[in-house]
């Protein structure tokens, strides 16, 4: 991607230490991830509307919160302008997936008109698939903070 | 049943298509944006920011606490 081949934080003013990148730190790296997969494989673990479930939700989110908007890392830099039509591709695709989503909402997602989350709800029941899908949120999280 | 299975390749047609719209993105000189350049673009400002995040907290919230 052609953002990524920027300069990686360009928001530090000079001067101002440069936070420790996780690719000069290999070690801290696998334990950052070894800490992801296991909180992700304990997090799979809870049982939907309970309080724990809640909680591992929460708690990512107020990590990322206070990354976002209390510490924040060090941000990839966005384009300076997008192309419209290039852009439009994505939005008319992202407008169909809720336009589907939201007919087979009205319909009550009866078993002939399933919404994605019944489809997704029943992937999700095998454990380890849970943690994968917790761990992606988790990246996506982080992912998300430094743009 | 065959509203279902349409239903089901209505799904996974979309997000093929967002996957496809990934890869032509990744392409060189591509007019089209990736996820990440567009997201970045869009959380530029606190406001786009706030909001893709907190979509993202929903996201969790929607598959993973109910």
């Amino acid at each position: 991607m052609a953002a990524d081949n920027a300069p990686r934080w360009p928001d530090r003013p000079p001067g101002q230490p440069q936070l420790p990148s996780l690719r000069r730190h290999p070690v801290r790296k696998l334990l950052i991830g070894a800490g992801l997969v296991t909180y992700s494989w304990f997090a799979a673990s809870t049982v939907p509307f309970t309080r724990n479930a809640l909680l591992i939700v929460l708690v990512p989110g107020a990590v990322v919160g206070f990354m976002a908007y209390g510490r924040p890392p060090a941000r990839i830099p966005p384009p300076e302008s997008l192309d419209v039509t290039g852009f439009s591709y994505w939005a008319i695709t992202i407008a169909a997936l809720f336009e589907w989503e939201a007919a087979a909402f009205k319909d009550s997602s009866q078993w002939w008109h399933p919404a994605l989350t019944d489809l997704v709800d029943p992937m999700l029941d095998a454990h380890p698939v849970k943690a994968a899908a917790i761990l992606i949120w988790l990246l996506t999280g982080w992912g998300l903070v430094r743009r | 049943m065959v509203t279902r299975v349409v239903t089901i390749a209505g799904f996974a047609i979309v997000i093929l298509a967002l996957f496809v719209l990934e890869f032509l993105g990744r392409r060189k000189n591509s007019r089209i944006p990736t996820l990440g350049q567009w997201l970045g673009f869009v959380m530029r400002n606190r406001v786009g920011r706030f909001l893709i995040l907190l979509g993202w907290l929903w996201l969790g919230w929607h598959y993973f606490a109910r």
